[in-house]
């Protein structure tokens, strides 16, 4: 070794043992790495054991949570693999369960629905207004009294005591004592001004029912579900057991029997099994129902009669409408009517016949079909519209006979004449009509045929001068029958006087009467006047004129008219 | 009226005068150094024999340590036929809290037998009620100096009061 490699040993000895120091550590660091797969597994090992394994927990909880989660959402179905195992028989055991409580309900609601004893409980459930399944209950489940204590009220000792067979013995002193201690206890805590008493307790399979009286209390440790009807029975005893303390000179004998019978674990338990509850059966919605029925079959009777006459009604009118023949009735789709029947083309309609079954809320309905009637008056109307005759010419029916008779214009007549005959009906024509020549003839004759008319019609009052209700139809009547008589006056040449003539009846003084025909006479005057009759024409009859001397013995006043040749 | 063949007896004292620990000491003839205060009431039932003989039930009504009788109190105490008023040896206020209440009790059961416990007579040496004061107490009812950790006296207290009480 020379100088300079001495040299260069000593100036660069620091970096080299420096460099050989560094590689020593990355080879360590290497190794380390390298065998740290191998180690990692005993490294958790040792920290699950050691001391720092709460801290170790906590480190991992959150990147652990946090794996899981991506573990879930990248490899779902690895993960479903790896817990169905676990959920499936965990799902199958919940919904197993749920089944098993299911089918035993059904089973029961099965068995009891369709048995005899199924039906009365339901009939029971009906009655009582309580759930059905709750009377199954009541019924199904049995209940029995394990102890019954009579406990003096004030000091907590027990009086009698009952138990049943087979039950360990227990200290009934040191129960009853703290049962009246409680009792005290919830009464002074929670009781509102003392009258609230504890009453009832539930211990695992035990009812426990504290009934209170005023100087002895009853405990009854109960096993099930016990019904009302034990309550009322242990009430009746608790009360049987205080008529006997308060009994005056009860002895003691006497008193301490009436609570060993009261407390007979048999006899009660025979007792409340065998009464019904002691829910009054409410009879009221049974009678209810019976009092709906009845008024609801009545008012269909009622109604049914009502609608009968109403049918037979309408049949009687709608037999008795000339022109129409009534087939059948149909009202099986009641309200609603369907009338079957033929009608003649010149009959009235019979739509305003059928208003009453409208009135009953039917809805009627025409299967009619035409026919040609031979009804006189249905004849009448046809030969009206087929021949229309002049005003002048008067028709009619009877028998199959047409009866014509009045005045006609001749260039007028001579159609209808002939058709008169071939009118459906028809048997036979009776002519009296003559034949005017003359519009002159023609208009005097009919002026004489409304002469003869004229006193016909008429206006029939109540009393005194007012006017009969159907006197304005009847004024009307008249002025239009009037129309135009000036100028068939004309024609004729004759001249034309109106007289309004006015009647009373027989009863009456005589001054009044007259009084009566001169005021009718003058009303009906007024009203023709009114209705377009020249003034001029009419008159009002006199009292004293003879020719009017004998006038019909009615309160009603006409017209009458006189024709006169033209000076 | 049926009479009950038990009777009730009443133990009443301050707060950790030992009434627990006495009743436990009587009826099943144990004791626990553990102070578990009573809440409310806790009813034991024992059998006792009478000088006349006879077997008498006792039903012992341990009540919460207090120094009052209020309503609730009353109603506990209502048909009791003997009152066991314990004191504390130790602590002479407690001697003042159970005559008190003797007095109160008195008003709801006037007919009650009553016996009074001084108790803790093992720690006699750190008693505060002096030997003059309970040969006073002796004329005006009859005293016992009890131990509910050593059991003296115990039996004693409560023959006693069984023979107080009406047949
Ligand atoms: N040394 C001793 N300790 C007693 C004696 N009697 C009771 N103690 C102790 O005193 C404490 C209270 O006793 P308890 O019997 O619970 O007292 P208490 O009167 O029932 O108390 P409350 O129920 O709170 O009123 C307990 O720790 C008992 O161990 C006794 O005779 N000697
Ligand atoms: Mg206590």
């Amino acid at each position: 070794m020379n100088d300079l490699d001495r040299l260069r040993q000593i100036l660069l000895e620091e970096d080299r043992r420096a460099l050989a120091a560094a590689a020593q550590r990355l080879d360590v660091a290497e190794s380390r790495q390298h065998g740290l797969a191998d180690r990692l597994p005993q490294a958790l090992e040792a920290v699950q054991s050691g001391a720092q394994r709460e801290r170790f927990a906590r480190a991992m909880a959150a990147p652990v949570a946090t794996a899981l989660g991506s573990a879930v959402r990248g490899n779902r179905h690895l993960i479903i693999d790896a817990l169905f195992p676990i959920i499936g028989p965990t799902i199958r055991k919940a919904v197993g369960e749920a089944m098993r409580g299911l089918v035993a309900d059904i089973n029961q609601a099965l068995e009891s629905s369709f048995t005899l004893r199924g039906l009365a409980w339901r009939v029971e459930a009906w009655r009582s207004g309580v759930p059905y399944a709750e009377v199954v209950l009541k019924h199904t489940l049995a209940w029995q009294v394990d102890h019954l204590f009579l406990i003096e009220r004030a000091s907590g000792l027990v009086l009698h005591r009952a138990s049943a067979p087979e039950l360990p013995a227990l200290d009934a002193d040191a129960i009853a004592g703290m049962l009246t201690a409680i009792a005290d206890f919830v009464s002074d805590s929670v009781g509102r001004d003392g009258g609230d008493t504890l009453e009832s307790a539930r211990v695992g399979e035990h009812v426990l029912w504290l009934i209170q009286g005023p100087r002895a209390n009853l405990a009854c440790f109960i096993r099930g579900v016990p019904g009302s009807a034990l309550y009322a029975r242990l009430q009746e005893r608790l009360e049987r057991i205080h008529a006997a303390i308060d009994a005056e000179g009860a002895s003691d004998e006497l008193v301490a029997s009436v609570g060993a019978d009261a407390l007979d674990l048999t006899a009660l338990t025979r007792d409340a099994a065998t009464a019904e509850p002691r829910r009054r059966t409410a009879w009221w919605p049974l009678l209810l129902v019976i009092l709906a029925v009845v008024a609801a079959l009545a008012w269909h009777v009622l109604r049914d009669r009502s609608w009968e006459t109403r049918m037979e009604a309408l049949r009687t009118r709608l037999g008795a409408h000339p022109g129409f023949v009534l087939t059948a009735l149909d009202d099986t789709r009641r309200p609603d009517v369907v009338v079957h029947g033929l009608l003649d083309p010149d009959a009235a309609p019979i739509e305003p016949l059928l208003a009453a079954t409208r009135a009953a809320g039917g809805a009627p309905q025409l299967a009619v079909q035409g026919y040609l009637s031979t009804d006189d008056a249905i004849v009448l109307r046809r030969a009206r519209r087929l021949l229309a005759p002049p005003d002048s010419v008067r028709l009619t029916v009877g028998g199959g006979v047409l009866g014509l008779d009045g005045v006609a214009a001749a260039t007028g007549w001579r159609r209808p004449r002939l058709r008169a005959p071939m009118i459906a009906g028809v048997r036979e024509v009776r002519l009296a009509v003559e034949a005017a020549a003359s519009p002159a003839e023609f208009a005097r004759a009919e002026l004489e045929q409304l002469a003869r008319q004229l006193p016909e019609i008429k206006g029939t009052f109540e009393r005194g001068v007012a006017a009969a209700p159907d006197s304005e139809a009847f004024v009307d009547a008249l002025a239009e029958r009037l129309r135009g008589i000036e100028q068939q006056a004309a024609t004729a040449g004759v001249e034309v006087t109106l007289v309004a003539v006015g009647c009373n009846d027989a009863t009456g003084a005589d001054r009044t009467n007259a009084g009566l025909r001169e005021g009718r006479g003058a009303w009906l005057r007024a009203a023709l006047i009114e209705r377009g009759v020249p003034a001029a024409l009419i008159r009002v009859a006199g009292d004293t004129d003879p020719a009017f001397q004998d006038r019909p013995l009615e309160r009603s006043a006409y017209v009458h008219m006189e024709l006169s040749s033209r000076p | 009226m049926i009479r009950a063949t038990a009777r009730k007896i009443c133990m009443l004292g301050d707060f950790g005068v030992g009434k627990t620990s006495l009743v436990a000491r009587y009826v099943h003839g144990t004791f626990s150094e553990k102070y578990l205060t009573t809440v409310g009431v806790k009813v034991d039932t024992c059998q006792v024999a009478r000088p006349d003989g006879t077997d008498c039930k006792l039903v012992v009504w341990d009540m919460a340590g207090r120094n009052g009788v209020d309503a609730l109190a009353a109603s506990y105490l209502r048909g009791a036929s003997g009152l066991l008023m314990v004191a504390d040896g130790t602590r002479a206020a407690t001697l003042r809290t159970a005559l008190d209440l003797l007095m109160q009790a008195r008003a709801v059961v006037p007919d009650a037998a009553a016996v009074l416990m001084l108790n803790k007579l093992d720690l006699i040496e750190h008693w505060e009620i002096e030997p003059l004061t309970v040969a006073e107490l002796r004329n005006s009812l009859p005293v016992f100096e009890t131990s509910a950790l050593s059991g003296d006296g115990v039996v004693r207290a409560f023959a006693a009061l069984t023979a107080k009480l009406p047949a």
